[in-house]
C-alpha cells in the first residue's frame, strides 16, 4: 500500500504498490537457498568469486550478466552439475533447508530431485509425450498406473500443455513444436514435484509468442514453486522475475528486487549493462 | 550535459535519438522563455502588437510538445530503455507537460497587455513586473539545470519558489485593498488578478522540473517532500 502522512512524503519513500523483500534480512522461513562465500575454480580459473546471497521462497530470481559472468555456473552449482566437470573445485556453501548442498553425505540424485533444471534447447527424450512426463517418478519406482495418469494430467496443466497434447499422449515428444518441447521439459521436470526450479535460458531458442507462453507459465510456476533463471535477455529478466542478481566476471555486482535494479540500479556497472552502454 | 551520458550507448542509433529529444527539449525551453519574457515586455510596454505575437506563437509551443512526446513513445517501444535511459524519458515527458502549460500562462500574461489602463493604474502593472522578473529568472535556472542535468543546482534553486509565493501574497493583498478603494477599478484588477496567479504557478511547474531533474540524478522522488528532506539528499 502507499504509504500516506498527512503532510509530505519523505523523499525515496516507498511508494509502491507491491510489497519488497528485504534481501539481506529473510527470515529462515522465507529463504529456499542460502548462498554462502561459494568460490568456483576450473582448474587454475576463479569463475566465481566469493558468492554470497539468499534466494527467497515461492519467487522468481533471475540471473542476469554478459557471456562468462559465471550466471550459468551459478546457477548450475544449485543442483552440483559442475561435478560432472573436470577440475572443478569449489568452496563455500549452498544450503538448501539448513543443509549444505556440497557436503560429503549428501545424494546427489536426491539433491537433483529437490532441484530440477530445465536447459536452454529442448531435450526431450525419444519416447511418448506420457513417458517423457512420468519418466522420472518410474525411475523413483512409481508403477501404478492411476497414479502416474494423475501425475501427468496435472504437471501438463501446470505446464500449460494439457489442451494441446492431452489428445495425443502416446505420440512421439519430438513431434512437438519448439515451445511446447520447452513445456514438456518443464512438466517432466515439475512432475516429480521439485522445491527449486532452475532455468537455464529457457527461451533462447524459442520464437517470440512461445517465450511470452513460458514467461508466463514461470510466473504460475512460482505459486508452487522456487524459480532461479538465468537469461540473456534483460527484458525476460525485467518481466518474470521477483529478484534479479547482476553478476559480472565471476562476482555478484548487485542483487536487488527487479523494480528497483531496473529503475534506480546502485551500481554503475549494473547501469552500464542493463542501459547497454560501454562498460 | 554533464551527468547525461548519453553517447555512451553501444546503439548509435539509440545515443542519436537521445539526443534529438534532449535537443528538441532545449529548444522548446528556449521558446517557451522567449514566450514569457515577450509577454512580460508587452504587458510593460504596453505592446500590443507583442502580445499578439505571444498569443499566436503558442502554437510552437504546443507543436514541439506533441512531437517530442511522440519521440518519446518511439524510444519507449522501440528500445525499452531502463535505469537512467527511462529516468531521463520520463523526466522529459513531465518537463515538456510542465514547458506546455508555462506556454500557456504566458498567454494569459500577454492578454493583460490588450487591456488598457489608467495613468493611476500603472503601479499595479510594476508590481506585476517585479513578480514577472523573478519567475522568469527561476525558469531560466530550471532551464539552465536541466540542460546539465545539475541535481545541486537543481536542489539550490528549488525554494526560490517560496519566495515567489510570498510575493504573490504580497501582491494579492495589495490587489485586494485596491479593489475595497475603488470598486471601479476591479475589471482591472481582476486580469492583474489572473495573471499574478498565472505567474505563480509557473514557479510551480518550475519547480516540478527541478523536482524532475532530481529524480533523474538521483532516481529518488521529491514531490510532495519537504524543502528539509530535499537539502539533506
Amino acid at each position: 500500500m502507499i504509504s500516506i502522512s498527512p503532510k509530505a512524503l519523505a523523499p525515496g519513500s516507498d511508494t509502491s504498490f507491491e510489497k519488497k523483500l528485504d534481501l539481506t534480512n529473510l527470515t529462515p522461513d522465507q529463504v529456499a537457498l542460502d548462498i554462502n562465500k561459494l568460490n568456483l575454480f576450473y582448474g587454475k580459473k576463479q569463475a566465481l568469486n566469493n558468492i554470497t546471497m539468499s534466494i527467497p521462497k515461492g519467487q522468481v530470481t533471475a540471473f542476469i550478466g554478459p557471456s562468462g559472468c559465471g550466471k550459468s555456473t551459478l546457477l548450475r552449482s544449485i543442483n552440483r552439475m559442475n561435478d560432472l566437470v573436470d577440475n572443478c573445485h569449489i568452496t563455500g556453501e549452498i544450503n538448501l533447508h539448513g543443509n549444505n548442498i556440497y557436503d560429503k553425505h549428501v545424494d546427489v540424485a536426491e539433491l537433483r530431485r529437490k532441484v530440477g533444471m530445465v536447459f536452454q534447447r529442448p531435450n526431450p527424450f525419444p519416447k511418448s509425450i506420457y513417458e517423457n512426463v512420468v519418466y522420472g517418478l518410474r525411475i523413483m519406482g512409481e508403477n501404478n498406473r492411476r497414479r502416474l495418469d494423475e501425475a501427468a494430467e496435472q504437471s501438463l496443466r501446470s505446464a500449460a500443455l494439457w489442451n494441446e497434447v492431452k489428445d495425443r499422449l502416446h505420440e512421439s515428444a519430438l513431434g512437438l513444436s519448439g515451445g511446447q518441447q520447452q513445456r514438456l521439459v518443464i512438466a517432466r521436470a515439475i512432475a516429480i514435484q521439485p522445491e527449486v526450479l532452475l532455468l537455464d535460458e529457457p527461451t533462447s531458442a524459442l520464437d517470440p509468442i512461445s517465450t511470452l507462453t513460458i514467461e508466463e507459465l514461470i510466473n504460475d510456476l512460482k505459486k508452487q514453486f522456487t524459480v532461479v533463471i538465468v537469461t540473456h535477455n534483460m527484458q525476460q529478466a525485467a518481466r518474470v522475475s521477483d529478484q534479479t542478481a547482476f553478476m559480472y566476471m565471476g562476482d555478484l555486482i548487485e542483487y536487488s528486487d527487479t523494480n528497483t535494479l531496473f529503475t534506480t540500479p546502485l551500481k554503475k556497472k549494473t547501469e552500464d549493462y542493463i542501459t547497454g552502454r560501454y562498460g | 550535459m554533464d551527468n547525461v551520458q548519453i553517447g555512451r550507448h553501444i546503439s548509435g542509433q539509440f545515443n542519436e535519438d537521445l539526443e534529438r529529444v534532449i535537443n528538441n527539449v532545449m529548444h522548446m525551453g528556449g521558446l517557451v522563455e522567449k514566450q514569457l519574457t515577450d509577454a512580460l515586455a508587452a504587458v510593460e510596454q504596453a505592446d500590443v502588437s507583442l502580445a499578439k505575437e505571444v498569443l499566436t506563437n503558442d502554437y510552437q509551443v504546443n507543436a514541439y510538445e506533441v512531437s517530442i512526446d511522440d519521440e518519446c513513445t518511439r524510444i519507449i517501444a522501440k528500445r525499452q530503455p531502463a535505469a537512467g535511459d527511462l529516468r531521463l524519458i520520463m523526466a522529459v515527458v513531465k518537463t515538456i507537460a510542465d514547458l506546455e502549460r508555462i506556454g500557456d500562462e504566458a498567454q494569459k500574461i500577454a492578454k493583460v497587455a490588450l487591456e488598457s489602463f489608467s495613468s493611476q493604474q500603472q503601479d499595479l502593472l510594476v508590481n506585476l513586473d517585479n513578480l514577472g522578473r523573478r519567475v522568469l529568472e527561476f525558469l531560466q535556472a530550471s532551464l539552465d539545470a536541466f540542460t546539465r542535468m545539475d541535481c545541486d543546482a537543481a536542489i539550490k534553486i528549488h525554494q526560490m519558489d517560496d519566495k515567489i509565493n510570498r510575493e504573490y501574497e504580497a501582491l494579492m493583498r495589495q490587489l485586494m485593498t485596491y479593489m475595497m478603494e475603488d470598486p471601479r477599478s476591479i475589471p482591472q484588477v481582476m486580469t492583474v488578478i489572473w495573471s499574478a496567479r498565472a505567474l505563480e504557478r509557473i514557479g510551480d511547474r518550475c519547480q516540478n522540473i527541478c523536482e524532475y531533474i532530481i529524480y533523474f540524478v538521483k532516481g529518488k522522488v521529491v514531490r510532495h517532500t519537504t524543502a528539509e528532506d530535499i537539502k539533506k539528499l
